[in-house]
């Protein structure tokens, strides 16, 4: 099919026929449309997340965090409890009272005299409480007298 | 490809003077890629939808344009592959068998509020809608955009040949059609 009078030969009715195009569009259709694309392309580029994504979004670094600190943990931790249990148990360290220390500490400090004298005292009947041999400790001997006393 | 069309594509290619040459390609092309689709799909909002679509594939893939063909042949493959992409969808949205597209089309024409021709051109378009789709294509490629077989060769990978039998035969069955409707 070649030139004009050879359409018009093999095909008469297709040749009556104006070439032109008979569509329409409607007013100003052109002159607006980069306007609509430009305003579409700016959207596509600004994606919401949906609702599931924004969920894993904000838990992963909490989790992440979780991990991690349960990993130090781990590390840490077993490790540690192990050395200790082993060190309590070779030097047999038995945990000792304030109190104790302290009334021994008393004891040791005061003199033979004093101490048979309070001892006499109480075969008289009279009878010294625990408040009284502080009371007379913490008025007789210093801060650190006790101090040395405690650390010699 | 000619020396404007070279200084486009380098452009898009180029982060700082994309936005600018995309707008000059918008300007330049959209009439003619939308007058292909158009004729492809019938409906002016289907047509538009699938400009748009065509523009923002271009957009995405202008980095990848190996420049093997002319700019505008691929713009005009991208746009015929969109069209033909929304029919097959809309074959499947209504369940549509494959020789029932030309009813949709059909109906397209008929209730179409932008067709501005006369009673012997809206036949010509019902007897080109009767037509198998490569050729339709072929038929408005040729006879309403005076494309060259061989930028229709590229556009459609087709050989010139197979081109010059389907155009041939085109024209034979409209012809048939319009005798046929006197």
């Amino acid at each position: 099919m070649g030139n004009m009078s050879e359409i018009r030969k093999k095909r008469p009715q297709l040749s009556e026929i104006k070439k032109e195009n008979p569509f329409g569009t409607p007013d100003n259709y052109f002159d607006d449309f980069s306007a609509r694309l430009h305003a579409r392309l700016e959207a596509e580029k600004k994606v919401v997340p949906t609702k599931q994504s924004r969920i894993i979004r904000f838990i992963k670094p909490a989790i992440g965090l979780a991990a991690s600190f349960a990993l130090v943990a781990l590390l840490v931790y077993w490790p540690v409890k192990m050395y200790l249990s082993t060190e309590i148990a070779d030097n047999n360290i038995q945990p000792y009272s304030y109190e104790e220390e302290f009334s021994s500490m008393v004891v040791e400090s005061i003199d033979e005299n004093s101490f048979f004298t309070l001892l006499g005292e109480q075969e008289d009947g009279i009878e010294f409480s625990e408040e009284d041999l502080m009371s007379y400790v913490s008025s007789n001997i210093s801060e650190y007298e006790f101090y040395t006393e405690t650390y010699k | 490809m000619n020396n404007d069309d070279r200084v486009l594509i380098a452009n898009l290619k180029r982060e700082d003077k994309r936005d600018l040459a995309f707008n000059q390609l918008v300007t330049k092309y959209q009439e003619r890629l939308y007058w292909h689709i158009r004729k492809i799909v019938i409906s002016h909002d289907d047509a538009d939808d699938i400009l748009q679509n065509t523009f923002i594939k271009i957009w995405k893939s202008i980095g990848g344009f190996r420049e093997e063909s002319s700019l505008y042949t691929w713009l005009y493959r991208i746009a015929t592959n969109e069209s033909l992409t929304f029919i097959n969808s809309n074959k499947k949205k209504h369940f549509v068998q494959m020789n029932e597209t030309s009813e949709l089309l059909m109906n397209n024409l008929i209730s179409d509020p932008y067709f501005e021709g006369d009673k012997i051109q809206l036949k010509l378009q019902e007897a080109i809608l009767q037509l198998p789709e490569k050729q339709r294509l072929v038929f408005n490629m040729k006879y309403f955009d005076d494309l060259k077989y061989n930028e229709m060769s590229s556009i459609l990978e087709t050989s010139v040949g197979a081109l010059k039998a389907s155009y041939h035969h085109a024209t034979k069955k409209i012809e048939e059609y319009l005798k046929n409707s006197e």
